[in-house]
């Protein structure tokens, strides 16, 4: 029989093990942007804050997520990832891609879209603030 | 972190006791009993002699009479030649057969292809706790019912089911009853003069004993016919050809007698470490879920599931732990267990059970790492995940 766990390689793992960013902004943080996706009874939930700066930019991310291996790495990552662009940039970061890059199997491809629907989520409420006002509101999900 | 796995699937496998190991190996080579034990002449008589004194230690452990015993390939082709056989040799008699919803695979995929052969069979559902009750049996038997197949111990969940009331209501109704007794063959007393039991499966490798090796217990008295499956030679009676493994037969007389001597021993050192590390468990998790019957049970298994985190990461987490995860019986099959999910437990919940099943040769010190390593790792995943909604 296969390992079942043949299809994640270090960084994966290292991620897995010691996920970074992880956790929740404490009560008081401003400029938070929240969003979430994906249902426990499916087997996947990812509820995902950037932190914007004054200057429109990503300054930090928390996330909570339940979910198999990869979902919980790519969690990880993807905060890393995120950390420097715009909202907009967030909104439109590819995690299925940065999947492929890490050789994740094919099947997994859905915990990729799950992390990538939360960001996108939390990301699309900064444009959705910006529209009734241009300082971006406390939006805790 | 440990240097070394702690294996905790003893009812996957066990290793093979050196007292065995060295039994075989003096069955394989020029100066040992490597002749066939069919063969005349004085090295095959020899050999002859070794497998006999092996059906005797097989046949003392659970109180059968010598020629009650068949030795196959193990518990699965066991199981396929009691099901099979019997079914086809009275298919004229009757067409129904009645098992449970949680047998091993091997119960479970030879009753599918006897339906795509022409037969009808009803799978029992357990209760709660992973029991066949007699009188659910009782209810599925039918008029052209020919046999009946129930597990005495569960793989999964180790419960136990009562194989002599069962047998009693199936005898009582004039069917045939096979039992796997894979997983309480030296685990559990089994006495097959007292028990209602016509057939019943063996394994050797779940005893300390090698792979590819078992047997089938065929009572004599009950004058069950079987069809064989394979042919060629007549060995065994005629119900399974093929040369005798002299080196595997020994090694599961000699891990049966070893088990017949010392279950005793066995079973307390099992009791005990299950106990440690269910207490362990349940101390760091309170939240954590037995699944399986509390006491009804053999002494080495413990299913536990974890609420509120995703089982294949779990099992991820314990990389440095050799259990099993409640994805049926095989970790690349993610489908939850077919045996939890009979018993009324969530996807969420079967997916994230471990089985672990301690043995003759699991330390105090290794129940009391992994408990560690499992409660620490259930609470990082779980304050990981979101707060449940």
């Amino acid at each position: 029989m296969s390992d079942p766990f043949a299809g994640y390689n270090d960084t994966v793992r290292t991620h897995f093990r010691t996920p970074r960013n992880a956790g929740r902004f404490a009560a008081g943080h401003e400029r938070i942007l929240a969003g979430s996706a994906g249902q426990r009874r499916h087997g996947r939930e990812v509820e995902f804050q950037l932190q914007v700066t004054a200057d429109g930019r990503i300054g930090d991310c928390r996330y909570h997520v339940y979910g198999c291996p990869a979902t919980i790495a790519l969690c990880s990552l993807t905060s890393e990832a995120l950390k420097g662009r715009t909202p907009a940039e967030a909104a439109g970061f590819s995690v299925v891609a940065l999947a492929d890059q890490l050789g994740l199997p094919a099947e997994k491809r859905d915990a990729a879209v799950t992390v990538e629907d939360a960001v996108r989520a939390a990301a699309g409420r900064y444009n959705a603030a910006l529209a009734v006002s241009p300082a971006v509101p406390q939006l805790q999900a | 972190m440990p240097e070394k796995i702690i294996y905790l699937d003893y009812a996957a496998t066990t290793p093979v006791d050196a007292r065995v190991a060295q039994k075989m190996a003096g069955c394989l080579t020029c100066e040992g009993l490597f002749a066939n034990p069919a063969s005349a002449h004085a090295p095959g008589r020899k050999a002859r002699g070794a497998v006999e004194q092996a059906r005797v230690q097989v046949a003392a452990l659970v109180n059968a009479d010598l020629g009650e015993i068949i030795f196959t390939s193990g518990a699965t082709e066991s199981d396929n030649l009691a099901i099979k056989g019997a079914a086809h040799f009275y298919r004229n008699k009757g067409r129904h057969v009645v098992t449970s919803r949680i047998e091993h695979k091997a119960v479970l995929d030879t009753c599918k292809q006897l339906e795509r052969d022409g037969f009808e069979v009803t799978y029992i559902k357990p209760d709660a706790d992973g029991l066949i009750g007699p009188q659910a049996v009782a209810q599925a038997l039918r008029p052209d019912t020919v046999l009946v197949s129930i597990m005495h111990v569960n793989n999964e969940i180790g419960t136990a089911n009562d194989i002599a009331a069962i047998g009693a209501i199936v005898h009582a109704h004039g069917a045939w009853f096979h039992v796997d007794a894979a997983q309480s063959a030296g685990k559990l007393p089994i006495d097959l003069k007292q028990l209602p039991v016509d057939l019943m499966s063996f394994s050797g490798h779940k005893l300390y004993g090698p792979k590819g090796i078992g047997a089938l217990y065929v009572r004599s008295q009950s004058h069950v016919n079987l069809d064989p499956l394979i042919h060629g030679g007549g060995h065994e009676h005629g119900l399974r050809s093929g040369t005798l493994a002299t080196h595997q037969i020994v090694g599961m007389g000699e891990a049966y007698r070893i088990a017949r001597e010392e279950m005793s021993k066995d079973v307390t050192h099992c009791s005990a470490l299950r106990q440690q590390l269910w207490q362990a468990l349940h101390a760091e998790v309170p939240e954590a879920l037995l699944n399986g019957h509390p006491t009804q049970r053999v002494c080495g298994i413990l299913n536990v599931g974890f609420p509120g985190i995703e089982g294949e990461s779990l099992l991820f987490a314990c990389h440095d732990l050799a259990v099993s995860g409640g994805s049926a019986c095989t970790s690349a099959d993610k489908t939850p267990s077919f045996v939890l999910r009979a018993l009324g437990r969530d996807d969420q919940l079967a997916g994230s059970s471990i089985r672990f099943s301690v043995g003759r040769f699991t330390t105090k010190e290794e129940v009391q790492t992994a408990a560690h390593i499992v409660s620490g790792e259930y609470h990082r995943l779980r304050e990981l995940a979101p707060a449940a909604g």
